[in-house]
């Protein structure tokens, strides 16, 4: 019983966070058709901005996690402006400038704070128990920001103005510019939205597994797969596939070791994938 | 309605594949052959042998996308002769011109057969199928531990040359040189044609009796035949191989290379591995900051040179080599 809570929390808390950090990725490329491939590096920034705030500035660890999701916010404004914005159109220069960008961003946190795995402070400490289950308290807090940031964000774009932009530029640039909506500041927006996202996942995450340089690597992968197996202009599938891939991740390691679980689940990703190229929720069907 | 700003139609592949002349092709290979006699330097030729089989992978990498095809799972197939190579090698004792062409064998083959379903993928799909496949395969091989060491690695692979550095120098130069070569021939051949029409248009292609499906197929066969021994030279080369040398950073450094040489002429991959893998080595006394420079090269090119260092020259010395006769535009 006390395993599968654990796996059943596991579970939730990798969708969640995988969810969070495609979703981003998913708003450019859906808007901009751009593969962010920095998209990892932005996601590891977060944590060692909220990292230098705790450890080197002392601030406490809820005021470090908003002003590093603020802050690679304002970010992702500047970065869509220099270097996303430039190259929509262009594959080959923009996975350039992605990789230049990562490669950037890696290097500085290596030189700044070595390449070993640091620690931040855990959310919350503590345990709360129910009869025979046990689950730590810093798990349902992640879990809870995660939940409640998802569904903020479903709401935000759905029901607000700028939601509904951001859908119409991603159906259709020119329509959507021919009706009035300024391509520009949305996909700024957008970008300032999903840098946070992916920040605010580094945050958490970091908390739970530790940081280092390149932690975002394995992350991109894991968005990508969620973005394509949605499905381009879908955000629905995200979280589906976002779901598949957390109880993936979750439940192959208890059944196999660890690299099979790998193996396994990359292979159902490329199965679906034949079955499915363009996705299953896409707008491409 | 079709989005405008739509990744899958965008991901350019090799265009007509410019030339350069033999002259320069022979003076290249007539300096890196005889350095050696001049100066010393064991490092150098270590660096240099890496930089061949960097070139050797990048090459073949961009003989894939002048079919259409932008694969993303090249380092993988460099692993997989690598792994084939280094498994006979040390587990049944093979020698090395047995076991060299084997993993060229072996990736090509594993290449067809998954070419074979991802063929029908266009353009940004087939991109990250074959990136996840790529990655699949990685883990795979990490997985069976007991025969190909995990992700600590395979050891114990016999060399091919004992002693110094030098033949295998020359090994590797012949090695890429006859490979590069023969990767030309395919392309400016009537099949490197082939492949430039589906690239062009696969359907204009089709409709004028060119088999797409098995081109495409045949391409893929081609570049992982060479990934593969690339990867395999690797594995007697360096001794111990493990699956994180092969991992979708490598690939994703193998397209920079490309990129950053120029997609479009084939001495751009040549150009690219050079400067991108030896000028990090030439500033390791910056340690740290060494990857600052990796990073210069390629803001370099995206805003200076986007169609790769290749077109330098002819940022640097516009009214060069005389005027075109055509009249086109350039």
């Amino acid at each position: 019983m006390g395993q599968a809570v654990a796996t059943i929390s596991n579970i939730v808390i990798l969708s969640s966070m995988y969810i969070l950090v495609a979703l981003g990725f998913a708003f450019l490329f859906n808007m901009l058709g751009l593969l962010n491939l920095a998209h990892g590096a932005i996601y590891m920034i977060g944590a060692y901005i909220a990292f230098i705030l705790i450890a080197a500035l002392g601030f406490p660890f809820w005021a470090s996690l908003v002003l590093a999701t603020v802050v690679v916010a304002l970010l992702g404004v500047l970065l869509e402006r220099i270097c996303f914005r430039p190259f929509v159109g262009d594959f080959n220069r923009s996975v350039m400038i992605c990789v230049a960008l990562t490669v950037l961003f890696q290097t500085m946190v290596n030189i700044m704070a070595g390449a070993k795995t640091l620690a931040l402070p855990p959310i919350a400490r503590g345990v709360l128990r129910f009869g025979p289950v046990s689950l730590s308290y810093e798990r349902i807090i992640t879990f809870v920001i995660g939940f409640v940031l998802l569904v903020a964000f479903v709401l935000f774009v759905n029901k607000t103005k700028w939601g509904q932009q951001m859908q119409a530029i991603a159906q259709n640039t020119d329509g959507a510019s021919l009706q009035g909506i300024s391509v520009h500041k949305i996909s700024a927006l957008a970008s300032a939205l999903g840098c946070g996202l992916a920040a605010l996942a580094g945050c958490l995450m970091g908390a739970f597994l530790g940081i280092g340089p390149f932690m975002g690597d394995q992350m991109l992968v894991k968005a990508l797969i969620l973005v394509i197996l949605a499905g381009i202009g879908s955000i629905g599938g995200i979280f589906l596939a976002g779901l598949l891939m957390g109880a993936l991740n979750a439940v192959l390691p208890l059944v196999t070791n660890g690299a099979a679980s790998e193996a396994v689940a990359v292979a159902v990703v490329v199965v679906l994938l034949l079955i499915r190229p363009k996705g299953f929720f896409g707008h491409e069907a | 309605m079709k989005n405008e700003a739509s990744p899958s139609t965008n991901i350019q592949t090799a265009t007509a594949g410019k030339r350069w002349s033999a002259a320069s092709y022979g003076g290249l290979l007539a300096v890196l052959a005889l350095w050696p006699v001049f100066y010393r330097s064991t490092y150098l030729m270590h660096v240099l042998i890496l930089c061949f089989i960097y070139v050797l992978a990048s090459v073949s990498l961009r003989t894939i996308t002048v079919s259409g095809q932008f694969p993303l799972a090249h380092g993988a197939f460099m692993g997989i002769g690598a792994y084939i190579a280094g498994m006979a090698s040390k587990w049944l004792g093979w020698p090395g011109w047995i076991t060299i062409p084997g993993g060229a064998l072996g990736a090509m083959i594993i290449g067809v057969i998954i070419g074979y379903p991802f063929a029908r993928l266009r353009a940004l799909y087939y991109a990250m199928g074959s990136l996840f496949f790529g990655i699949g395969v990685l883990n795979f091989i990490a997985a069976f531990g007991k025969y190909t060491g995990g992700y600590s690695g395979l050891m114990g692979i016999h060399p091919i040359f004992v002693g110094s550095k030098m033949p295998y120098y020359y090994f590797f130069l012949g090695l890429t040189f006859v490979s590069a070569l023969a990767l030309y021939r395919f392309e400016f051949s009537r099949i490197g044609d082939n492949w430039k029409a589906i690239a062009q248009s696969h359907l204009v292609a089709s409709s004028v009796g060119i088999n797409e499906g098995f081109y495409r197929i045949f391409a893929v066969g081609v570049g992982c035949f060479f990934a593969g021994l690339a990867g395999a030279g690797y594995a007697h080369y360096n001794l111990v191989i493990s699956s994180s040398s092969f991992s979708f950073l490598a690939t994703l450094w193998l397209v920079m290379y490309v990129l950053v040489g120029g997609i479009d002429s084939f001495g751009g991959p040549i150009v690219g591995t050079f400067i991108l893998f030896l000028v990090p080595e030439m500033v390791r006394d910056l340690k740290y900051y060494s990857p600052f420079v990796s990073v210069a090269v390629l803001v370099l090119v995206v805003y200076l040179v986007p169609k790769g260092l290749v077109g330098l020259p002819r940022l640097l010395w516009p009214n060069a080599g005389g005027q075109r006769t055509t009249g086109k535009e350039d």
